[in-house]
């Protein structure tokens, strides 16, 4: 055995400690972030690790106004279910609604303030903090106030509905501002229009196709994107199989068949344009064939005169049998329902279609009747005033006012009329003239990239609203959105980001204006609601109403139908009738195709072009992903020479687009369509550059009655390029081979 | 012995999961579908399906556990379009079940043909085998777009490349919903307290889910129905899936 | 016997011996050219593959299996004729066969060592393929027995241990020829690899008894693997696969894909290895003879195939013939036609049957159509089974492409080192056959 020294034994600490240390300042130097599995020591008190949570709220995809659940596991929103108790979705969701995760979660959303620091439109933006950004705008604002100039200030936004839109208003009266305005593509101007003609009622009507035994359908895709498509959608299941015995027929009258087209009985492709023609034709039958008994009869069929079948079935190229036919079913069903929409409601003859349309019910004697039309009570809010949408109409006067120097600050919201406008009428090059543009907006989408300021907008799984669905569903109802999750990034609900500027601007503003969040706006208004109707119901405390619709998400009161119906006069119905023939832009020869341009189910009017699920879910009729296509019928392609995948030129007087050719068996000859939804020039990663805009080459023709515009009346010529690209679809072979795939054929109607 | 030889004879008794307390079965009635795919995208959100991206749907890999297939019929102006989404059949005599060689997919004893992520190889035999071809193979590791992944489903497993995958139907709500019932001192799983995310999202109520075992279950009486046929019924894969056609009219 | 005279005892050795023990720098030129031919279009693209995926290689939803699962019956029907043809010819006691079954065998087990590397290029998740084998764990899992990817397994490992065995057995005397005929290291190693192998009258007579029995033994072992290999498609329920005919259709191409194979490497070892003397006519003429009758066989079982699914006449069935006669591959099916059916009916002239170049040029035309109808059976059923709208192609990649050509590397460079290793030649039999020396002449 060795002996250590004390020498020796001094040494080896000495050496140690040095080891020691070093090796700690080492391990110390290469160590890792811990991640810990459970971020939280304390986690936070409204979730506990592993169980999910619902939380109720209002879709925000499309105008229908679902209620959805939204499922969190550890604060993230996790899926998107429809709310079980609301009336619109009844539990039910489209993939649009499923999808909304995507823009809470989507990769490109605007995290903070930005502001403008190259050439307008260049998307060169500098982060700015919120106190900046609301500055600038608020002392921009406020000295337009002071000088009694606040009417330069313009507010744009998309369909807002509920509080919000009260909010806005009350914002921009006390600015002394009336330039408010909505802006939404797809908003049903000419429907609301017709039904004022024909019904009297600026409310619109429930249609209720869940009852209906006969279902009419111009051109509304009621199914894919026409008003409530979820809705709809639950309508039509029980239309056709929720009867014991009694299975509902539908009819689909478009030149191309949508959704709604599929699901068909039959699906008639008239003549563009000449759909509510078709109407009149079916309504003289209904009269001359004696299925109308009305005291009105004859003032009917004087009215109907020049609408004979034989003569409509010329100019609609639908045989005089099946407009007989189609007569008779609809005259002797038990319950028939006529709609219009989609292209039908967008023709120069738009709102004359549609009133042709609404005839058919009054002579089906469906109003107020289960299976027809009903007519909405008030809606749930006391206070909410008339639709602000701006139409077309509205939207050329702002470029007017913008290319004239009268707008000095333009605020947007949600609404993207850069994409969703005609390129000729120049909306993008009107802004140019606009000193200030601020954008609420939580991506940056076409208009957003024209903005000065862009203050970023939480999504509305982060915010708190509320909503009224329009349509109604028959009774009152109102839903509370509440955010389901925290706010993910360095944004603000866009109520108080008005809020903030009120406070910013000053003046009687902050007064009036005096709340802190868009939540407490939104429950004084829900209380007083409520002390309004206070002796509606049971005796309850205020709190524990709030407390129950917001667990609900919705509040209704089932049964309450307007007591007193508006009885449309026939007189007025009779007076209304005009020859709805629409107009095309471009001359046959030189254009000899009628452009069909449709609203997807997939992206609606574009909005849904961000988000990926969507990208990725192939298009209903044709399986087509992550691209645009301009549809040709097959006998149309041969005479052309035209193969999928073929790139054309689609040239209309107001422009062009190239797309490539798709063959798809279900168009009329002569008419070609594509898709609206895609041609992004910005808007994402997912969106930008893929495909084209139908509605940038659409001719500026506007609506006879509603001067809203008619983006279904448009000629185009069709130009070979010589390129091909591959048009990517999901589908292999689509005919079935004689394979019984889709079961034995059997008719157990 | 005995006992064992007893217990490989109940093993190998075909329909043996009888004697358990579930058949998840789904009926579809293609009269009421639309063929909005609002089931394709719930199923996508339910089950960490892949943002594939768009090189990748041309090349045709796309991984869609149920699908809307599209069928023509006719010409011009008398044509028809036919939606029907399939998905996996669970087959009581599935063929994939017999090909893999590792177990990685097997019938459990709810009569579901399962697929376990962690035990495949990757040899796709299964897909093969398949006639409906519902079956999607992970041919790279999808990643997503930050902050997309915090949408990812916990309960469900995200898949690796060279895993085969497919409709599970829902497995993690039967298994949440088993719980339930346990937890309340139930032996059963009530009626439509399963929902497949497809059934659940469905707006036109098209898809029906339930337990087959029970006559009084929604969807036994859905599968009387006499417009009711399975896909390919013909190569006697016994599908737990029932279509009820489309009514010609 | 032998075209250019009969050599000595003494030659035999000699000449055979010479291959292993001299080795020049052509030799390692080609052995350096197979081996980095083999890394760069083998191991690299197959590395990368492990990395990102099997997306590396062209198939998809539509046709998940591709070019790997076609090569890998390519390669173990390339290794058919090796041992069975060696085993049979052993027992039906034909003399032509004994300078030509050790490079058969060789041959047999270079392919199906191959034809394993493929299995590992296809699976996903090639990490875990130790799971397909029934090693016990504590969790109690177990291959699925009702597989016909187990069947292949064993089937595959069973045939491959017995026909190692098979060549090794045969190899003894000659691994003592090698002993004796050097010295240092090889001349240890090669004691061992000979067993102390003395040549007593005993041992002679163990070993022949021996090698007929594992000869009868392999026989049913080479016509199951290629009948379970068969089985992975035709337990399918794919149209287009699922045959009866399937396993005698694939065991026979396999004997056929084999004898071609067979031919080539003769001709290589009579030109590279200069065993003129003991490859020559009558080798070629069997071999050739051979080659037609199978042919027939493999004709007649096409036929038959194409009939039943005509005669099936379901919309299934139907579909996937017209894919396979007038789709995209059609091309491919009828240049396989060409190959293996008709091009093999021109060794019934003598005067091509007694050529080496013209029966090197037919049987690589024979193994090139051998590797399409492999390729068609993948690449045309898959695509298209029961449902129109799920129909789509497949196409292979250039990754693929690279590891089809690289196989074929891997397979020289095998052979290259085997050559070193084992006498190519089987000696003893040679000498067997040589006719006895008389002191006297």
């Amino acid at each position: 055995m060795s002996k250590i020294s004390r020498r020796d034994l001094l040494q080896y600490i000495g050496a140690g400690g040095i080891g020691v240390v070093g090796g700690v300042l080492y391990g110390e130097s290469v160590q890792q972030n811990v991640e810990l599995l459970i971020p939280q020591v304390v986690p936070p008190e409204d979730y506990s690790p592993g169980v999910a949570t619902w939380y109720n709220t209002v879709c925000n995809q499309c105008p229908a106004g679902c209620g959805i659940s939204v499922r969190i596991r550890e604060g993230k929103a996790k899926k998107i279910e429809g709310n079980p108790v609301h009336p619109v979705s009844q539990g039910r969701t489209c993939a649009r609604g499923q999808a909304g995760l995507n823009a809470l979660y989507n990769p490109d959303r605007i995290r903070t303030p930005l502001q403008n620091v190259g050439q307008r439109g260049s998307g060169n933006f500098e982060e700015i903090s919120w106190d900046e950004a609301l500055t600038t705008v608020g002392s921009r604002i406020g000295r337009l106030k002071i000088d009694n100039e606040a009417s330069r200030v313009r507010l744009l936004c998309g369909r807002v509905r509920g509080h919000l839109d009260e909010l806005f208003l009350q914002f921009m009266n006390l600015l002394g501002s009336d330039h408010y305005q909505q802006y939404d593509f797809t908003y049903p101007s000419a429907l609301m229009a017709a039904n004022k003609m024909s019904f009297g009622t600026d409310v619109l009507p429930y249609y209720d196709i869940r009852n209906a035994v006969f279902l009419l359908s111009f051109g509304a895709d009621y199914l894919g994107t026409w008003i409530s498509p979820v809705h709809h959608s639950l309508a039509y299941g029980h239309l056709r199989q929720g009867r014991e015995g009694r299975r509902g027929k539908t009819i689909q009258i478009e030149p191309r068949m949508s959704l709604s087209g599929a699901a068909a009985d039959e699906w008639i492709a008239a003549r563009p344009g000449t759909e509510g023609l078709l109407a009149l034709g079916i309504a003289h039958a209904l009269v001359s064939e004696g299925h109308y008994h009305g005291s009105d009869r004859d003032e009917w069929s004087k009215a109907l005169q020049a609408y004979s079948p034989s003569l409509v079935s010329a100019e609609t190229e639908v045989s005089e049998d099946k407009i007989l036919r189609l007569a008779r079913e609809f005259g002797t069903s038990t319950a028939s329902l006529a709609i219009a929409g989609g292209a039908t409601a967008a023709g120069t003859n738009a709102v004359a279609s549609i009133v042709a349309v609404n005839a058919l019910n009054y002579l089906a004697g469906n109003l107020s009747q289960p299976g027809g039309i009903i007519f909405n009570p008030d809606p749930a809010f006391s206070a909410t005033a008339g639709s602000r949408q701006a139409g077309f109409q509205g939207m050329l006067d702002l470029i007017g006012a913008m290319k004239a120097g009268d707008v000095d600050v333009l605020l947007v919201h949600d609404t993207n009329p850069v994409f969703a406008l005609p390129d000729n009428v120049g909306f993008r090059q009107a802004m140019q003239n606009v000193p200030l543009i601020i954008a609420l907006s939580s991506f940056r989408d076409e208009t957003t990239e024209m903005a000065d300021l862009i203050l970023p907008t939480s999504t509305y799984l982060e915010s708190w609203g509320d909503d009224v669905p329009d349509p109604g569903v028959g009774f009152p109802v109102a839903s509370i959105s509440q955010p389901v999750v925290a706010t993910l990034y360095d944004t603000l609900p866009v109520g108080d980001i008005v809020l903030s500027l009120a406070r910013q601007i000053g003046g009687e503003l902050p007064i009036h204006m005096r709340w802190g969040t868009m939540e407490e706006f939104i429950k004084e208004r829900w209380r007083e609601e409520y002390d309004q109707r206070g002796s509606e119901g049971e005796e309850q405390e205020f709190e524990a109403f709030w407390q129950a619709a917001l667990e609900a998400g919705v509040w209704g009161q089932p049964g309450a139908v307007a007591g007193d119906q508006p009885v449309p006069l026939s007189s007025s119905m009779i007076a209304s009738i005009a020859d709805p023939v629409s107009r095309f832009a471009g001359d046959e020869s030189d254009y000899p195709f009628v452009l069909h341009p449709y609203l997807t189910a997939t992206f609606f009017d574009g909005r849904g072009a961000n988000l990926p699920w969507l990208q990725e879910m192939p298009d209903p009729m044709t399986s087509v992903v992550y691209g645009s296509w301009v549809e040709l019928n097959p006998v149309t392609a041969d005479e052309l020479g035209i193969r999928e995948g073929d790139v054309l030129d689609v040239e209309s007087p107001a422009g062009s687009v190239r797309v490539p050719a798709l063959i798809f068996p279900a168009i009329r000859p002569g008419v070609v369509a594509i898709p609206v939804g895609q041609g992004h020039a910005a808007y994402g990663r997912y969106a930008r550059d893929r495909g084209v805009n139908p509605i940038h080459i659409v001719a500026t023709l506007i609506d006879d009655q509603s001067g809203d515009l008619a983006w279904a009346a448009t000629r185009v010529k069709l130009k070979l390029t010589g390129e091909r690209l591959q048009i990517i679809k999901t589908d292999g072979v689509t005919r079935t081979l004689g394979r019984q795939i889709l079961g034995p054929e059997n008719d157990h109607a | 012995m005995s006992t064992f030889v007893e217990k490989l004879r109940q093993y190998r008794k075909p329909g043996y999961y009888d004697k358990f307390d579930y058949h998840w079965t789904m009926t579809i009635d293609l009269d009421r579908c639309t063929g909005c795919e609002a089931c394709m995208v719930a199923c996508q959100a339910e089950n960490n399906l892949p943002i594939v991206g768009e090189k990748r749907f041309a090349e045709n890999r796309e991984i869609k556990w149920i699908r809307i297939e599209r069928y023509w019929e006719g010409e011009y102006p008398d044509v028809k379009m036919r939606f029907i989404p399939m998905l996996c059949q669970h087959c009581d005599d599935a063929p994939c079940e017999t090909a893999c060689p590792v177990f990685a997919t097997y019938h459990n004893q709810d009569g579901l043909n399962t697929q376990i992520y962690n035990r495949c190889i990757g040899t796709r035999t299964c897909a093969v085998y398949c006639p409906y071809e519902v079956r999607y193979f992970n041919w790279f590791t999808y990643t997503w777009d930050e902050p997309l992944e915090q949408q990812l489903n916990p309960d469900v497993t995200v898949r690796e490349k060279g895993v085969m995958e497919k409709c599970t139907f829902c497995i993690q709500r039967i298994r949440i919903a088993k719980d339930n019932a346990k937890d309340d001192d139930r032996r059963r799983v009530r009626d439509g307290e399963v929902v497949p995310a497809c059934v659940q999202s469905c707006p036109t109520e098209a898809l029906v889910f339930g337990n087959s075992n029970d006559p009084e279950a929604k969807v036994s009486k859905m599968m009387k129905n006499p417009r009711g046929y399975k896909v390919l019924e013909e190569l006697n894969t016994t599908p737990s899936i029932v279509y009820l056609t489309k009514v010609h009219s | 016997m032998f075209d250019h005279g009969q050599p000595s005892y003494a030659e035999v050795n000699k000449d055979v011996l010479s291959v292993m023990l001299e080795t020049g720098p052509k030799y390692w030129m080609l052995l350096g050219t197979t081996m980095s031919v083999a890394g760069i279009c083998f191991f690299m693209p197959w590395i990368y593959q492990l990395f990102v995926g099997v997306g590396a290689a062209g198939m998809n939803r539509n046709a998940v299996w591709g070019s790997y699962l076609s090569n890998f019956i390519f390669w173990i029907g390339l290794s058919h004729s090796g041992t069975l043809l060696s085993a049979v010819l052993h027992i039906t006691n034909s003399p032509w066969r004994k300078a030509i079954y050790r490079s058969a065998e060789a041959m047999t087990l270079f392919s199906l060592m191959t034809a394993a590397m493929f299995v590992m290029v296809h699976l996903g998740r090639v990490w875990f393929v130790h799971w397909s084998f029934p090693i016990p764990n504590q969790m109690g899992l177990w291959p699925n027995f009702r597989s016909p990817l187990m069947f292949d397994v064993m089937a595959i490992t069973t045939y491959l241990t017995a026909s190692s065995i098979f060549i090794y057995m045969g190899s003894v005397p000659d691994f003592a020829a090698v002993r004796d005929a050097s010295t240092g290291l090889r001349r240890r190693l090669y004691t061992i690899f000979s067993f102390g192998w003395r040549g007593t009258a005993r041992e002679w007579h163990t070993l022949g008894w021996a090698y007929t029995f594992f000869a009868i033994f392999v026989i049913p072992l080479a016509v199951s693997v290629h009948s379970i290999v068969s089985w992975d498609f035709a337990l399918s329920i794919v149209p287009g696969l699922h045959h009866t005919i399937f396993a005698p259709y694939f065991v026979c191409g396999a004997i056929f894909s084999g004898t071609a194979g067979i031919v080539t490497v003769m001709y290589c070892l009579r030109k590279f290895l200069n065993f003129e003397r003991y490859i020559g006519q009558v080798h070629l003429d069997s071999l050739g003879k051979l080659l037609i009758t199978l042919s027939l066989i493999w004709s007649y079982i096409n036929i038959l195939e194409l009939f039943s699914s005509w005669y099936g006449g379901t919309s299934f069935e139907l579909e996937a013939l017209q894919f396979k006669l007038t789709g995209f591959y059609a091309p491919l099916y009828w240049e396989m036609i060409l190959f293996c059916a008709f091009v093999p009916l021109l060794i019934l002239f003598k005067k091509i049957r007694w050529s080496w170049n013209k029966m090197l040029v037919i049987s690589i035309l024979i193994n090139v159509g051998m590797l399409t109808e492999r390729f068609i059976i993948v690449a045309t059923s898959q695509p298209r089974k029961f449902l129109p709208d799920a129909f789509g192609f497949y196409f292979p990649s250039w990754i693929e492409l690279s590891i089809t050509v690289g196989a074929f590397a891997i397979f020289a460079t095998l052979f290259l080192i085997f050559i070193k290793w084992v006498p190519a030649i089987s000696i003893y039999e040679v000498k067997e056959t040589l006719k006895p020396l008389r002191r006297d002449a």
